[in-house]
């Protein structure tokens, strides 16, 4: 992407007035949305986004500087902004850069960009269409197929130097039905790291028709009732509760500057021996994974829960740095304006011996959660609140009633140890998390998992 | 209004590769940014940028079709229109599609976009705010353990649009703001408290009373407890008001209505809400962060009735929403998420307006309540389609209009359209909140909620 001779002008430019390290990010995105939405394709976008960010490590401090002209002289720029205010001696930059071998790759089949737009809008149409075929309640179809094709190149003052090339597929349907005054919506939206093949395994007809059911079926939900009750976790869609309530007070910035309600506590126990919760980057052709984090290092898979007991974490470059442990690749960045921070990739309660038809079974009166719409959680804390997209009553053993307005409140560390039982399912679900203000792609998986007593929030006391 | 660094000729001479029969809006960005980062005395982080591109919107046909880029050389420009004109053959024909029409006169300006006395702060200076912003919410009370991101940003932004209907403008704005999150500790309790500060400069922020701000969110709610479960009138406070102004701001477009995605739908000119509630959007508010002269499209902005004394009087527009409607006109509410994101319409400041009440008397009114100060998961609780509403919360009940017990890991919970006829005092306290879009979040007062505690 860049002469190496280019990027050791640059990062020696970057530490000419101090500093201990000089990092260049260069990254070329192309990328493709076509959405539908009532019954018309409404938006066909396309963009390119091309720059490069420089950081400088002096000391505590991290400077960045970023630009979207690619030109020597422009880079060159960042640098010297990059370094405003350092006042040492030059810093040295690696003749000898090397390159990370072994890298996992995720292989893409059907590269989007070779994949006619016709090919695309009619997908758009297979989900309206079987959505709207699934019952006279539906109302609107919004259905999206987005693909991103991102190539970066990471190279360091220390002699890192390392290239990715990530293409991620994610094809969203999203359905609201009515009945009698009653609104109800469903969504569903899978993805990955690889090509169109995307959709071989999630047709579009299929997608269209599940949102659509789900949102059918939600018609006739009663109020959710408020208390304390068990709760089944659905296998895949839960997992937003470990990403949530476990994985960000395991992220380690937040442990270093000790926001986390998991600093200091490695070798405790939390849950039973069926608890294991991983990280996982390398999971091939996985939604959250690549082949070198946003800083060269190559992604890995690391324990954080093992049998229970708290073991790992997750660190960026700095942030290992500071606790003095090797980085595990956790170091992402939303786009080459943005300053790497300690992000998830593919977080996953691995699944256990328990059958989850007789979790269910176990149940004499609680709570199904199917899906989440999304959560919410308090590192220093571990408090966290998940609303229910799609819940259902658990009566004597059975799934009976849909349950609007459903939400699951706790504690992270808490929840860890009401896991009662681990299903040895397993679904994975795609999302997209925030954090400072930057977005990356993550997945959680897990198998159904049931939780002894938890708070239910509802519309009915 | 000027745009002194070359950007409207950029967008110009996009328009100039419109072909004969073809629409073209050019929208063009470039911004100075600034951040710094503050963590235990020192600076953790800084980071500095210049960025700029140009996002075009082509309609052939009545085909709409987008493309961005970053790339503003000429060959890089001449692209970026072909792609639009690609993306448009594959798009649906669509009548309501259309840009904005000439402007007769130019729109009026609203004062006070550009604090021109932001352009000489010095980067020493605005490290110097934010080590002050750290010091101040760490030496609040000797419960602060931590202070885990003390943070000041500032961005110099200029626009540029042209389009082949005929309009030609730019104009340049500042904004500087400032946040810091304060952990506190007493025993076995931790929690967590957040505060910013919002101005066209600088010179507008206050560090010292952001950050004791901060410190005191935090300590407010150490020794929260669960309280039993019960139904009680429910406080709003400035934050939770301008969250929940932002749930229900996505079903106030014509769009969303259009397509049945919005529990306003059918309900125009029906009360929604308590004849004490009047609700207006208004993208000219002075020191508001949603104003500006005209909107995404280029259609000057206007302040729009949206719920006058409980009934529902208007919803919000963009060109092609409004044209769905036949004759109906922009409110001026395209909105885009810069040069990549082609425009849709959104609130541009959206308020509640007050019913008076100082927030003192407002909470003397209230009695026993459940004073919100924070909501957690509203982005999964909160659904504008269905109306649901049920979030956790955290905060103080209320005796007398004294805060009192603080509480937390409760969910509150009531439909939508329940909370806006339960609306019974907003105060006159009202600030701007950046969540997702401006929103005027003041004391409010709601007759009663669900509580799910233990």
């Amino acid at each position: 992407m860049l002469d190496e001779g280019v990027i050791k002008a640059v990062l020696t430019e970057a530490l000419a007035t101090g500093g201990e390290m000089s990092e260049i990010f260069v990254e070329d995105k192309a990328s493709t949305v076509l959405r539908l939405d009532d019954s018309r394709i409404e938006d066909v976008s396309s963009g390119r986004d091309r720059g490069a960010g420089i950081r400088v490590f002096a000391g505590e401090r991290t400077s960045y500087a970023y630009t979207n002209v690619l030109a020597e002289e422009s880079l060159l720029d960042a640098a010297r902004a990059a370094r405003a205010g350092l006042d040492g001696e030059p810093g040295a930059v690696t003749a000898d850069l090397r390159r990370p071998e072994g890298l996992p790759s995720h292989p893409v089949g059907r590269p989007p960009e070779d994949t006619d737009k016709a090919e695309k809008v009619a997908v758009l149409q297979a989900a309206d269409e079987s959505a709207r075929a699934s019952g006279g309640e539906v109302r609107q179809v919004v259905a999206t197929l987005m693909d991103t094709r991102q190539k970066v190149l990471i190279a360091s003052s220390d002699g890192r130097i390392a290239e990715d090339d990530r293409t991620r597929v994610r094809f969203a349907a999203q359905v609201v039905a009515s009945r009698d005054g009653e609104i109800a919506t469903g969504f569903e939206a899978p993805g990955h790291s690889g090509g169109m093949e995307l959709l071989d395994r999630f047709p579009a007809a299929e997608l269209g028709a599940k949102a659509a059911g789900k949102a059918i079926r939600m018609l006739d939900a009663r109020p959710s009732p408020a208390g304390q009750f068990p709760v089944v976790l659905g296998p895949g869609q839960g997992g937003v509760l470990i990403h949530e309530a476990c994985g960000h007070g395991l992220e380690a910035d937040t442990l270093v500057k000790k926001a986390s309600v998991y600093a200091d506590r490695h070798g405790e126990r939390f849950g039973s021996e069926d608890v294991t919760i991983v990280d996982d980057g390398s999971d091939i052709g996985a939604w959250g994974s690549f082949g070198v984090d946003d800083e060269g290092t190559p992604a890995q898979r690391t324990v954080l829960f093992d049998r229970g007991v708290l073991v790992g974490h997750m660190s960026d470059l700095r942030s290992a740095a500071k606790i003095e442990h090797p980085p595990t690749g956790n170091g992402r960045r939303q786009s080459y304006a943005h300053l790497p921070i300690v992000r998830m990739t593919n977080t996953y309660l691995l699944p256990g011996p328990d059958d989850p038809e007789e979790i269910l079974r176990s149940v004499e009166r609680g709570v199904y959660a199917a899906a989440f719409a999304g959560g919410e959680v308090n590192p220093a804390t571990g408090n966290f609140v998940f609303g229910m997209s799609e819940a259902y009553l658990i009566e004597n053993g059975e799934i009976t009633h849909p349950i609007r307005g459903a939400t699951l409140i706790g504690n992270g560390p808490q929840v860890l140890g009401a896991i009662d039982a681990v299903g040895f399912d397993f679904d994975r679900k795609e999302g997209v998390c925030g954090k400072d203000g930057q977005h990356a792609p993550v997945c959680n998986g897990m198998p159904t998992v049931l939780l002894g007593t938890m708070t239910v929030g509802g519309t009915e006391a | 209004m000027s745009s002194d660094s070359g950007l409207l000729p950029i967008a110009e001479g996009l328009v100039e590769r419109a072909r004969a029969g073809e629409e073209l809006e050019a929208f063009v960005t470039h911004s100075r940014n600034f951040e710094v980062k503050a963590f235990e005395g020192g600076v953790e982080s800084l980071s500095s940028a210049e960025p700029r591109g140009a996002g075009v919107r082509l309609i052939t046909e009545s085909r709409p079709g987008f493309a961005y880029t970053t790339d503003l050389t000429d060959e890089g420009l001449s692209e970026l229109v072909e792609e639009a004109r690609t993306n448009a053959t594959f798009s649906t024909p669509d009548e309501a599609v259309g840009l904005a029409p000439e402007w007769d006169e130019p729109p009026a300006d609203v004062p006070g976009l550009l604090d021109l006395g932001q352009l000489e702060v010095t980067p020493e200076r605005k490290v110097e705010f934010v080590l002050e912003l750290e010091r101040e919410t760490r030496e609040a009370d000797p419960r602060i353990r931590t202070v885990e991101d003390s943070v000041y940003a500032d961005a110099i932004s200029e626009v540029a649009i042209a389009t082949t209907a005929g309009i030609r403008g730019g104009f340049t704005q500042s904004d500087a703001w400032c946040y810091s999150v304060a952990i506190a500790t007493d025993g076995d309790d931790t929690e967590v408290g957040f505060e910013f500060d919002l101005a066209r400069g600088l010179a507008g922020l206050d560090a010292d009373t952001t950050g004791k701000r901060s410190a005191a969110r935090a300590l407010d709610v150490l020794g929260a407890q669960k309280i039993p479960s019960a139904r009680m009138p429910v406080v709003l406070d400035r934050y939770t008001a301008g969250q929940f102004l932002g749930v229900i701001a996505g079903a106030l477009t014509g769009e969303a209505v259009q397509k049945g995605r919005s529990l306003f739908a059918g309900r125009l000119d029906t009360l929604v809400a308590s004849e004490k509630l009047t609700l207006w959007d208004d993208g000219r508010v002075e020191g508001a962060p949603g104003s500006g002269p005209w909107d995404a499209e280029g259609v000057p902005t206007q302040r729009t009735e949206v719920i006058q004394n409980g009934a529902l009087r208007s919803f919000l527009y963009d060109v092609t929403s409004a044209r769905r409607e036949g004759r109906r006109a922009s409110t001026g509410n395209a909105s885009r998420a810069g040069f990549k994101s082609a425009p849709g319409p959104a609130p541009s400041n959206l308020a509640f307006e007050t019913t008076g009440e100082s927030r003192a008397d407002l909470l003397k009114g209230a009695g026993r309540a459940f004073l919100v100060q924070d909501f957690h998961g509203v982005h999964s609780g909160a659904n504008a389609v269905t109306g649901d509403f049920s979030v956790g919360a955290t905060g103080r009940l209320l005796h007398d209009g004294a805060p009192g017990q603080p509480v937390k890991e409760v969910t509150i919970a009531l439909p939508m359209l329940e909370i806006l006829r339960g609306v019974v005092a907003v105060a006159d306290d009202r600030r701007w909140l950046p969540f997702g879009g401006s929103l005027g979040g003041a004391t409010t007062l709601i007759a009663e909620m669900t509580i799910a505690g233990s």
